[in-house]
């Protein structure tokens, strides 16, 4: 009784405190711009973390051990974070998938491969140090294997292992009583993020079979040779390349739930000198679609299609016409810049399309 | 503008046509290449000090506001009484003019903040961001001094050319500007609301409504904010507090509305015909903006307090670069301007300001009228 009387006392006073009666002495943005200069971890906007350790997995990739504060929803293996860093005063944000299962001390830990000429990767990599707080989303996705009695398939390749390992972690520590085979494929030993973990894993624990296959040595890897693909419940995470060959065959073998897949797609890189070519372009907002060529300008296009997007003065001064490009590279006219990262701002009337795009209109 | 038409004129004032440089068309497309090479050159370098810079700009505003508040809610003698108002007319004036202004020309889009968004900022001032965006970056930076075009060529209530239509009502526009002046956040805020259009029975029914209704919702919210919500906080104190922001306001109003006059109504600054802009190339318009505005010089303090717009020919030419850039851009641009025979308006404040209200004085009188005109 009292406690239901509390929660109304409560809800009620939270709501005086935000009413724009009170307006600007309960603004948000100030008082979470105060919060966040006397401590970071104050933060009462997305869900900031401190690093508690950084790990060396391989020369290339690094693992974050990270704390969160009270506020932490906690997660489920398989699920990614939003990971947003300011670079050089800009705000970026990247998905990286949790590669730990959840644990009681609530440490999450993220893994991060750096990749040539990535900048959100190469950052973390060179600026992050102990002690310094990252800012994540709340988790999502829903990538962990089926309940049921079916042995599991974990295929994994590069750094699609980060998921896996958070699922291989949790299995394990509610100790599944079902046949695991992770199959694991990357270029050389040195490249095999976790390798001692799960060795040992696989030394310890009887029903989990660990298999690496190298290619720099072994050659390219050839999913359809995995003779157990297609009686397990599979889970698999990697480039675009692997997860849509294994659906393909799951799907060929009629047996297309039994298959969770999980892809990283890098930037959408120009289609040529596209100047004559025309391009889809997908407004997600509105979920409409028209045709751009590669030398009218998105707002023409868009006008031709019979669409009516917000616009000023045509030239590229008034940003009446700026819309989030959510992904897809567009070519600014005025200035020659190129943009090709997902979620970035463009103006339709000075921007053509180099390649298909999803625009936030 | 060719010579058979320029005859029709009666003599122009020694000086107005003198100071529009003609560029052949090869000359303004290389003098467009220069200025869009320097435009690179400065969008390519942006990054965390420009960041750093709007950000403590805003901290420096948030910490004026609350000091100046506090001030004149719990002080009780002249002085702070004083510094309180010192203090929030500063925080608004640099709200307004180095964040506001700014902000919503997209100059910090860049940074992916949502805070500091042009889409998303809303500012301390009755004039509502959404037609701020129409009315100035769309019209005004778009048409600059087109007589016709540019609504803030004398805000449909001042003649300050030849160009523009005497009345009997005319003559009295130093009383008109005053009054402008005074309640200059008001005069901007019913802008877009097209009032001219509308004693002139030339809208249609209902569209006025449309029109002022975000204006409504924002000026209620910032009458409530200045003149009941600070005041009924102080209690006892309220008279103090109401006075004490109405005269913030105040300040703002006629700082704002000096810097503001100065950018495009000084004695050298020109003004263009809507047949003279046909065709217009960006070359054509670049030069335009720079011959229709004019700079004032000062300290680092004085350019933050004018948000900047002290360099009015940077910001017309390059109006989504970051502000502070422009004191950088400057002696560059100048330098583009003496070797294309360009004039580049620029002078201290006093010196600028005296020509601006030395033309209010001038064309309230029936002084260089002219056949084709256009309305005050």
């Amino acid at each position: 009784m009292t406690t239901s009387l509390n929660q109304h006392l409560w809800l009620g006073l939270s709501r005086v405190l935000r009413s724009h009666w009170l307006h600007p002495l309960n603004d948000a943005d100030a008082w979470e711009r105060l919060r966040v200069w006397m401590n970071p971890m104050w933060s009462r906007r997305d869900y900031p973390a401190r690093v508690l350790d950084i790990i060396d997995e391989t020369p290339d990739t690094r693992s974050f051990v990270l704390k969160p504060t009270a506020r932490w929803p906690g997660h489920r293996a398989g699920q990614h974070v939003v990971v947003q860093v300011e670079i050089n005063g800009r705000r970026v944000h990247r998905s990286f998938s949790l590669s730990s299962a959840p644990t009681p001390d609530r440490r999450l830990r993220i893994t991060v491969k750096r990749q040539p000429g990535a900048r959100v990767s190469g950052w973390l990599h060179e600026h992050v140090r102990i002690g310094d707080v990252l800012r994540l989303s709340a988790p999502t996705g829903r990538f962990a294997p089926a309940e049921g009695a079916a042995p599991l398939l974990l295929l994994s390749a590069g750094s699609g292992i980060t998921p896996l390992m958070a699922v291989v972690e949790e299995l394990h520590r509610r100790g599944d009583p079902r046949a695991i085979v992770f199959v694991h494929c990357c270029r050389t030993p040195t490249d095999f993020i976790f390798a001692d973990r799960l060795r040992v894993l696989a030394a310890e624990w009887p029903n989990f079979e660990l298999r690496v296959h190298y290619s720099a040595s072994a050659g390219r890897f050839d999913v359809r040779q995995l003779s157990v693909l297609l009686h397990c419940q599979t889970l698999v995470c990697g480039p675009r390349a692997l997860t849509q060959n294994v659906e393909t065959l799951f799907l060929a073998a009629g047996v297309k739930d039994q298959v969770r897949s999980e892809s990283y797609s890098g930037r959408v890189l120009p289609q040529g000198d596209a100047t004559q070519e025309s391009f889809g372009v997908h407004c997600s907002d509105t979920e409409q679609v028209f045709t751009a060529r590669g030398d009218t300008s998105l707002l023409e296009a868009a006008e031709a299609a019979g669409l009516k997007p917000a616009h000023g003065c045509r030239i590229g001064i008034c940003k009446t016409c700026q819309c989030t490009k959510r992904s897809g590279t567009a070519l600014n006219l005025r200035t020659g810049e190129i943009s090709s990262e997902p979620n970035e701002l463009i103006q339709l009337c000075i921007s053509v399309a180099r390649s298909p795009l999803e625009l936030a209109l | 503008m060719n010579d058979q038409k320029l005859s029709q004129y009666p003599a122009l004032p020694p000086g107005s046509t003198m100071l529009k440089t003609k560029l052949t068309p090869q000359q303004l497309d290389q003098f467009q290449a220069e200025l869009d090479a320097l435009r690179s050159e400065v969008a390519a370098d942006l990054g965390e000090r420009d960041a750093t810079h709007i950000r403590s700009v805003v901290r420096e505003v948030r910490l004026n506001a609350v000091v100046g508040r506090g001030l004149l809610m719990f002080g009780f003698d002249p002085i702070s009484f004083i510094v309180g108002v010192c203090a929030l007319a500063r925080a608004k004036i640099l709200e307004n003019m180095e964040v506001g202004h700014n902000v919503l020309h997209g100059q910090y889009d860049w940074m992916g903040d949502p805070t500091l968004n042009s889409q998303k900022y809303e500012w301390d001032i009755v004039c509502d961001s959404g037609h701020w965006r129409r009315t100035h970056n769309f019209e005004h930076h778009s048409y600059t001094n087109i007589l016709g075009q540019d609504d803030d060529y004398g805000y449909g209530l001042l003649r300050m050319t030849g160009d523009q239509k005497w009345t009997w009502r005319t003559l009295l526009q130093p009383i008109w500007y005053a009054l402008l002046a005074i309640g200059f956040q008001w005069g901007v805020a019913i802008q877009d609301l097209k009032l001219g259009r509308w004693f002139k029975g030339r809208m249609p029914k209902g569209e006025l409504a449309e029109r002022a209704a975000p204006f409504l919702k924002k000026a209620r919210s910032q009458l409530y904010k200045d003149y009941v919500l600070f005041p009924l906080l102080a209690f006892w104190n309220f008279p103090r507090v109401l006075l004490g922001n109405a005269l913030a306001n105040l300040i703002r109003n006629l700082w704002t509305n000096a810097i503001i006059f100065c950018g495009h109504f000084t004695a050298d600054a020109q003004v263009f015909t809507k047949a003279e802009v046909a065709g217009e190339t960006r070359g054509g318009w670049y030069l335009r903006q720079i011959q229709g505005s004019s700079n004032l010089e000062g300290g680092r303090w004085f350019h933050l307090l004018t948000g900047h717009l002290s360099h009015q020919i940077e910001h017309h030419l390059f109006p989504d670069i970051p502000a502070p850039r422009y004191a950088e851009m400057a002696p560059r641009v100048r330098d583009i301007c003496a070797r294309y025979g360009i004039h580049y308006n620029s002078a201290g404040f006093w010196r600028q300001y005296g020509t601006v209200l030395w033309r209010i004085l001038k064309y309230a009188l029936p002084v260089e009228r002219r056949p084709r005109l256009v309305d005050a």
